[in-house]
């Protein structure tokens, strides 16, 4: 977005499912509106933080809704359900990733180029091999809260992960394949 | 405590910092927190490793880094970024970090960008 304001509604937020996990278990999804940007939450990881019912599942189908989250569709989503209703069944493993960085390209892609701010848990960051645009950043949920603690948004990015490690802690509710 | 040694190691400065806040509180000292917590890491390896049992191994190769979430996710058979998470809060083992100057460079990229 070379040569023009850029505003803060210009710049596009999307979590990823660690991301919206963290922030569900420490009661903080909330502060992914405190920049002011446009939050936005890509099908595919919509659906894999939502498609189990888990501790955090309700609360996440609940925020998007309660909050007017716009879903970005991408064909990785369209194949995964086209795929689902067949026969074979497609594997999930890296299809949140595929769907990642259909996204990013559609940020690239966007005329003007929108600014994506991509956010990610730590371990995503240092594996995933993105193709990243200029126009997109990649952010760890740590940096993002920090970012908002210095800005005076929240009191302490720490007491945020502490919250999601503690709840983590209560909930015990795994489930193993058969 | 006896048959103690001494050894040299590092440790993040924000964490020893957190760690003396809890150790004031809780009138003990660092070396007691860092025996306890180390005790209780080696013996929940011990006795995962002797029950036969490698899913300990794999979240702390994931926290250290050592292994991607695919290959932890694939190797406890779980399925999903939750059950992970939840996995290493059980196990009370940390996600992995990325080094702080990495975050401290993620931050200063966020700042350079317009707000409300």
């Amino acid at each position: 977005m070379t040569g023009q304001a850029v505003s803060a509604a210009d710049i596009t937020l999307l979590p990823d499912a660690g991301p919206l996990i963290t922030l569900a278990y420490a009661d903080a999804l909330h502060v992914l509106m405190k920049p002011g940007w446009t939050v936005v939450l890509v099908d595919m990881v919509l659906h894999e933080v939502t498609r189990n019912h888990t501790p955090t599942s309700e609360k996440l189908a609940a925020w998007a809704a309660a909050a007017h989250i716009p879903i970005l569709p991408t064909h990785t989503f369209a194949h995964f359900k086209s795929a689902k209703s067949g026969l074979a069944v497609p594997k999930r493993s890296n299809l949140g990733e595929l769907a990642i960085q259909e996204a990013m390209n559609q940020c690239a892609l966007q005329t003007p180029p929108r600014t994506g701010v991509f956010l990610f848990e730590d371990h995503r960051i240092a594996r995933a091999s993105f193709l990243v645009p200029d126009n997109c950043r990649k952010i760890s949920t740590r940096a993002f809260l920090l970012f908002l603690q210095q800005k005076g948004w929240i009191e302490s990015a720490a007491a945020i992960e502490r919250r999601a490690i503690q709840a983590g802690r209560a909930f015990s509710p795994l489930r193993f394949p058969p | 405590m006896a048959n103690t040694v001494n050894f040299t190691g590092a440790v993040d400065r924000d964490l020893l910092r957190r760690a003396k806040v809890i150790a004031a509180k809780t009138d003990t000292s660092i070396n007691a927190l860092f025996n306890a917590e180390l005790r209780f890491l080696v013996e929940t390896f011990e006795a995962a490793e002797a029950g036969g049992n490698q899913n300990f191994r794999t979240l702390l190769d994931f926290s250290l880094g050592r292994l991607n979430a695919a290959q932890a996710m694939a190797a406890t058979g779980i399925d999903s970024d939750e059950d992970l998470f939840l996995l290493m809060a059980q196990a009370r083992l940390p996600m992995p970090r990325l080094p702080d100057a990495e975050t401290h460079g993620m931050v200063d990229l966020l700042k350079s960008l317009p707000t409300a």
